[in-house]
């Protein structure tokens, strides 16, 4: 009982055909050289009698072993005319592919234990980088240099020529927390990307007094390498007034 | 040469994320010979495995990376909040043994070798960046073949793909076990 109990649990890692073999060799304690197909055909089909729910996958593959061992045995029993050394034993093909099995076992067992070992020493994934990184020396804008790039915006907005059925209402302070946590997520902000992602004009404006408040509370800073390169828009690492983490 | 040198090469050790490799070492300190680099290192990994400190240097991957020392495992766990770390399913380790020992290889050799198919570990190990497809066999349908990456090596604390155990030492450990059956 106890036995047939420790039988079920293991077959759950299983793996394939090779595993439901080597286990029934290992459960009958015998030399893979010399193995005897009518036990293990019938250890099988008493393992199949005993289950309850058949998962198709994992058995369709059981029954691709058992179906080879049967295939050799039947060989075994017929006779043959010629037998030439170099087709002796059926048995052996399997043999040379238990044995390889085995191997990868063995080598999988090794890499195993490395593993383990290695899953104790810790390494640095990201480097620990400041919200500025090396590469971006910026001089901080003045409020005039963005709200300049804002019209220039708004007026490319304004030239296409779109009818808007029903604007959804936004409040400054949802579009406040959308900002924050887009900031949170990316980093930092483009400051010509963002607006010209915004749906509406009304939005792109509202998101702009929310960047203009943002920026008198110094929850933000917004920067900018050179006269016409891109601005950007970074989160002020200790801020929290906004409730956000 | 000297403790100066010994420094430069325990900051680039630092600021690297990846294991640093020697080659990579020199290429940037040209203004040291070959020998002095490699003497500099050797007196570094000594000072810190005389050292008792909590990280260490190790050499992986075909180079040298910092990581911390097995013993605060636990502690580290604790203060990054992380329960256990995720092993390889036995189905990935088996593939990858398969791959490390048979590279190149090709995915139907892979299964054929396993008794079962392995196209869904193969993606996961893919996507974990542990083995790489480094090109097609030139045999019927021009199948894509495998071979483990530096990652790979790094993450079982190998040095190059010959330090893993040998054939020998996988026999050995194969006959034992039929021993002991």
């Amino acid at each position: 009982m106890d036995e047939s109990k420790s039988y079920q649990v293991n077959l759950n890692i299983f793996q394939g055909p090779l595993d439901l073999l080597l286990f029934l060799i290992k459960k009958e304690k015998i030399d893979i050289n010399d193995i005897p197909i009518a036990i293990i055909t019938k250890d099988y089909l008493e393992y199949l009698d005993k289950k309850e729910k058949i998962n198709l996958e994992r058995e369709s593959e059981f029954l691709f072993m058992a179906s080879l061992l049967i295939h050799i045995k039947s060989q075994m029993l017929l006779p043959r005319e010629n037998i030439s050394k170099e087709e002796a034993d059926p048995r052996q093909v399997l043999v040379n592919q238990l044995l390889d099995y085995q191997k990868i076992k063995a080598a999988c067992s090794i890499l195993r234990k490395k593993e383990e070992e290695r899953l104790h020493e810790w390494q640095r994934t990201t480097f620990p980088v400041s919200y500025i990184s090396e590469d971006t020396e910026f001089s901080e804008v003045s409020i005039f240099d963005l709200a300049e790039t804002f019209f220039i915006l708004i007026s490319k907005k304004g030239k296409e020529n779109i009818k808007i059925i029903k604007g959804k209402d936004i409040s400054l302070k949802e579009k406040t927390r959308e900002m924050l946590g887009y900031l949170q997520k990316n980093s930092y902000m483009d400051f010509l990307d963002y607006f010209n992602n915004q749906k509406t004009i009304r939005e792109a404006l509202i998101s702009f007094f929310c960047l203009l408040e943002l920026i008198k509370t110094k929850a933000v800073i917004v920067t900018q390498k050179s006269l016409f390169h891109p601005i950007k828009v970074w989160l002020k690492k200790e801020n929290n007034r906004w409730g956000l983490t | 040469m000297g403790p100066h040198l010994k420094n430069i090469i325990e900051s680039l050790i630092f600021v690297s994320l990846e294991s640093l490799s020697l080659k990579k070492i020199k290429s940037v300190l040209t203004e040291f010979t070959d020998k002095e680099i490699e003497e500099a290192i050797k007196e570094l990994l000594e000072s810190y495995s005389s050292n008792n400190r909590g990280i260490q240097i190790i050499h992986t991957g075909g180079g040298y990376l910092f990581s911390t020392k097995p013993e605060n495992d636990l502690w580290i766990r604790r203060f990054l909040k992380i329960e256990r770390k995720n092993r390889l399913s036995s189905a990935a380790l088996e593939i990858l043994s398969i791959v490390a020992y048979h590279q190149p290889i090709t995915q139907a050799e892979i299964s054929s070798l396993r008794g079962v198919d392995s196209t869904h570990s193969l993606k996961t190990l893919l996507h974990k960046k542990l083995i790489k497809i480094t090109g097609r066999k030139k045999s019927p349908g021009n199948p894509l073949i495998y071979r483990t990456t530096k990652k790979f090596l790094t993450y079982f604390g190998l040095n190059n793909i010959e330090d893993l155990p040998s054939e020998e030492e996988v026999l050995k450990l194969v006959d034992t076990e039929i021993e002991n059956r």
